[in-house]
């Protein structure tokens, strides 16, 4: 199988690799948003207490790093947002109907940030270290406040609340019983006027009533070919839904939009469960938003380490400062990628095994067509344990999955619903990488408490950052790359979503040179402005 | 007003003073910096460096409420943003670019000042000057398609026809008006500051021949805004509608509905712009040997003429947006009722903006917005205080 050619086939190519380095762009930056307030906030507390300065000039250090990469991470998150509203507008409008809760929090949240962060960095000579410690941890909050928020709304889109999905343990897949299936709260006066027993002959569980609705388990194919239309303005005599409407009341519906008879059936569901609410109840959240957390401290920590094992290597000045700072991003690294690797990271995984069987599918590759890697090396087993605590657990087949699952009759217009196998590379790749930085910080720790020179580990040491941004890009494109086709997973496929207008290859083409470009600035700023003086001693 | 509607008002108003100002400083920086260089003048650095201060404090607050407008406007009128963001991405686009790399160029000139070489330090000065003229070149193209639909194409898809979309009769008019009224504001706003500074503390000869400087290309800049002013009321005359609501209480009017009236504002503006010229003449006609605006008087005249500017951008900003309430589009109650459908039902209800999102009209979420943004203005207002009037201990 072409992997890539199969990745790509999902429609609007090129604005998925547009939105990825967009957004990797700003992911890359927002790491350090997470992680750098946390990491003075530490120092500021380890230097209260032990009145060592080593730990005031790393907070300092970290609050200016924080400064620049805070501005540019404002812009890039400008960017991001208008990229959405103008590369997938439509999945930006139904977010901003029946999901905005979160996004509309997240406004309170950047202001707390932004001026906490600027009052720690361009208030610093006026505040005390109290004072400090008050700041950092109000301007941590801002940024993880900030972060969940964001999370929610992506959660959603990787498992919607109310997703039932299409494979057990005990059945496997269940494709044929309609399945995977969108719990949805229909208005009773449309319950009425839709013929039951059709609806029940296409996949739909009739659960009772709730609220002032009617609960059902919508089948997502179906959920998906009304997500088409509604955003393409089919009127009702231009739908499917033609065929479950009862024909005495099919007359006066037919000049009704789709867009309104599901707005209809969204508002009322979401209502139910509490706009407020209703992000944060995907069942991936909780490991979503601890996962985005754990990257993000994981990256922060092997930076300082790498950046104070760059400064003593090429100062050759051993000083109490570069040490304790080295030690404590090693400690802080180490920390950071067992509780990801182990406790997170299991728990996103058993969350994506329950409720993205496709996407485990193809993570694990459980494809005839592609070289499965857990077979390879003779861990199939152990991945069983690990995913279900079961060796003999069933793993859910790729090429089981039919490729038409996502759509009806042909709409949405998605030639192959199964996720890209390719994610199996990526994310083995990233387990193996995420593997030797664990062990290059459990190996360095316990040398340093050896007090037993590092040697060549401070060379690999140097170049962990880069490593560790690439194990934090891995993941994060397993989990969008590994939804596709769809947008928002059993609801609405990345063509719906996407712009009718989109804009040629050249001009994306420019605005991804001027993304890199900005990320190169980004990346030459630090090194002139915090690196190079560091190596000189001035800071 | 809805509740709504305020909210959007409010983070707007901020984000547009911010945004002017802001324009006039990104301008003006780099040739105050230019200048410092080749003169080797350290009083004339040491101005603009503060200045520059001033401008990311003022940046960081436009983006800040930037932001807020953009998300409150997809929470309350999802349909719209939908609507928008399917056609607009060529001028949203180069706005955006242009945001990222004005952002980027603040970062690296602030950081660079003194730690990079000159002639980078002055090129990233020059990024930061033209990005502040090409962000609202996409946002006042996107504003002139809010007054009137030129180049929209709605056969399968909607479309946009981005040069006949530029050849909007509005939207020149309202870009230029825009950014000389963004300049003569900004120089308003630094001859402010000078004199705040003046009088807590006095001024040295760099600020004093700023501050006259200033005062003088204000004047320029009032003097240009009026014949762009006309030029803009004379174009729209292709949105007849917005002009009836602004103009019909004043005796002029077109061929189209009256919806609402808004001439007092339009009063209300023109009072400010004849007291700020008012002032600038007093301050910059010398009456006998004495220079007014070397006085405490003349200090005080031009703090009132900085912040009349302010209250102008924001009501002519008010102005423009309420004289087309409660259509996004200003033409669109000329129009949507003769489109086809299913555009017309569409774009009925996603123009207006009485029709706010259902699960968007919570008084409790109204509250806490009201309570949020007042304390986070309060928190803004103590952080700049703390940071840049507050001594160090």
């Amino acid at each position: 199988m072409d992997l890539l050619s199969q990745w790509l086939s999902y429609p609007a190519a090129i604005d998925r690799i547009l939105s990825i380095i967009g957004i990797e762009l700003h992911w890359i930056i927002l790491q350090y948003v997470l992680g750098l307030p946390l990491v003075i906030l530490i120092a500021l507390l380890i230097h209260k207490v032990s009145k060592n300065n080593s730990w005031l000039k790393l907070a300092r250090a970290s609050s200016k790093a924080l400064g620049i990469i805070f501005a540019v991470g404002a812009a890039s998150g400008t960017a991001s947002e208008f990229g959405l509203v103008v590369i997938w507008p439509n999945v930006l409008e139904a977010a901003g109907r029946y999901i905005y809760f979160p996004l509309y929090m997240e406004i309170f949240a950047f202001l707390i940030e932004i001026i906490f962060i600027y009052l720690l960095i361009f208030g610093w000579n006026k505040l005390s270290v109290n004072g400090k410690i008050v700041v950092a941890f109000l301007a941590l909050f801002g940024a993880w406040f900030s972060a969940s928020m964001i999370v929610s709304v992506n959660s959603y889109m990787v498992a919607p609340t109310g997703i039932a999905p299409a494979f057990s343990q005990q059945s496997g897949w269940l494709y044929d019983k309609g399945f995977p299936k969108v719990l949805l709260i229909v208005p009773k006066d449309m319950v009425n006027a839709l013929d039951i027993v059709k609806l029940q002959s296409l996949g739909m569980d009739i659960i009772g009533p709730m609220g002032e609705g009617v609960a059902v388990y919508m089948p997502s194919k179906v959920v998906a070919r009304l997500a088409a239309e509604a955003w393409s303005g089919k009127t009702i005599q231009e739908s499917v839904l033609t065929a479950v409407i009862k024909p005495e009341v099919l007359p006066g519906l037919n000049k009704v939009l789709v867009k309104d008879l599901v707005d209809a059936i969204l508002v009322k569901t979401v209502r139910t469960v509490g706009y407020t609410s209703v992000a944060f109840q995907s069942p991936v959240y909780l490991g979503s938003i601890l996962h985005a957390f754990g990257a993000a401290l994981v990256v922060t920590g092997f930076t300082i380490s790498g950046a104070y094992a760059l400064l003593l290597m090429l100062t050759k000045r051993n000083s109490e400062y570069y040490r304790n700072c080295l030690k404590f991003g090693i400690l802080f690294s180490l920390v950071a990628i067992a509780v990801q690797g182990t406790l997170i990271g299991h728990m996103i995984g058993e969350e994506i095994a329950t409720y993205n069987p496709e996407k485990l599918a193809a993570m694990e590759g459980t494809s005839n067509s592609v070289i499965n890697i857990p077979r390879a090396l003779g861990i199939e087993g152990l991945m069983k344990i690990i995913i279900y605590g079961n060796p003999n657990a069933n793993l859910p087949d790729y090429d089981s999955i039919p490729a038409d699952y996502c759509s009806l009759s042909g709409i949405p217009a998605i030639s192959d619903c199964r996720p890209p196998i390719i994610i199996h590379y990526i994310y083995y790749l990233k387990i193996g990488i995420s593997i030797l930085l664990g062990l290059i910080a459990l190996v360095s720790v316990v040398l340093i408490y050896m007090k037993r020179n590092l040697g060549f580990l401070l060379y690999l040491i140097a170049i962990s950052p880069v490593v560790a941004q690439l194990v934090s890009f891995l993941g994060w494109g397993t989990r969008e790359m590994g939804r596709k086709p769809w947008t928002i997973y059993g609801i609405m496929t990345v063509d719906v979503a996407h712009t009718a207008n989109p804009a040629s290859p050249a001009g994306y083409a420019i605005i991804a040179t001027i993304f890199i470009g900005i990320l190169i600035g980004l990346i030459y700023s630090i090194y002139r402005l915090l690196f190079i003086p560091s190596v000189r001693g001035e800071e | 007003m809805s509740t709504p509607v305020f909210f959007i008002s409010l983070v707007l108003g901020v984000h547009i003073v911010a945004v002017n100002i802001g324009i006039a400083l990104a301008t003006i920086i780099p040739f105050l910096k230019r200048k410092a260089d080749i003169t080797k003048n350290e009083g004339l650095e040491s101005v603009s460096h503060s200045l520059f201060r001033i401008y990311a404090g003022t940046y960081a607050l436009a983006g800040v409420m930037g932001t807020a407008f953009t998300v409150f406007l997809l929470s309350f009128y999802p349909e719209f943003i939908g609507v928008a963001g399917n056609i607009t991405l060529v001028p949203f686009g180069i706005s955006i670019i242009s945001i990222l790399l004005h952002f980027f160029a603040i970062v690296a000139y602030w950081y660079g000042w003194n730690n990079f070489s000159p002639r980078l330090h002055q090129a990233i000065g020059w990024l930061l000057m033209i990005t502040a003229y090409t962000i609202p070149l996409g946002f006042r193209a996107v504003f002139a398609f809010l007054n009137t639909p030129y180049g929209l194409i709605l056969k399968e898809k909607p479309m946009l026809d981005i040069i006949r979309a530029l050849l909007n009769p509005t939207f020149l008019p309202l870009y230029l008006k825009s950014i000389v009224g963004a300049i003569t504001a900004g120089f308003l706003f630094i001859a402010g500051v000078i004199s705040f500074k003046a009088m807590k503390s006095g001024q040295n000869n760099v600020e004093r021949d700023l501050y006259i400087s200033s005062l003088r290309y204000a004047s320029i800049g009032l003097f240009a805004m009026m014949f762009l002013g006309p030029w803009y009321t004379l174009a729209l005359v292709n949105v007849p509608v917005k002009f009836n609501n602004i103009f019909s209480s004043l005796g002029a009017s077109l061929q189209a509905p009256t919806l609402s009236n808004y001439s007092w504002l339009f009063v209300v503006k023109m009072i400010l712009v004849i007291l700020q010229g008012i002032l600038l003449i007093k301050l910059l006609i010398p009456a006998g040997q004495n220079h007014f605006y070397d006085t405490p008087s003349g200090y005080r005249a031009s703090i009132l003429a900085a912040v009349l500017a302010a209250l102008t951008i924001l009501t002519g900003e008010y102005l423009n947006a309420f004289s087309q309430y409660p259509f996004f589009v200003a033409n669109a109650p000329l129009i949507v009722d003769k489109l086809p459908e299913p555009y017309k039902t569409i774009l009925g209800r996603a123009l207006n903006m009485e029709n706010i999102s259902l699960l968007a009209q919570d008084p409790l979420l109204y509250a806490v917005t009201l309570v949020g943004i007042f304390l986070l203005l309060l928190a803004a207002g103590y952080m700049i205080y703390f940071v840049f009037l507050k001594k160090e201990k």
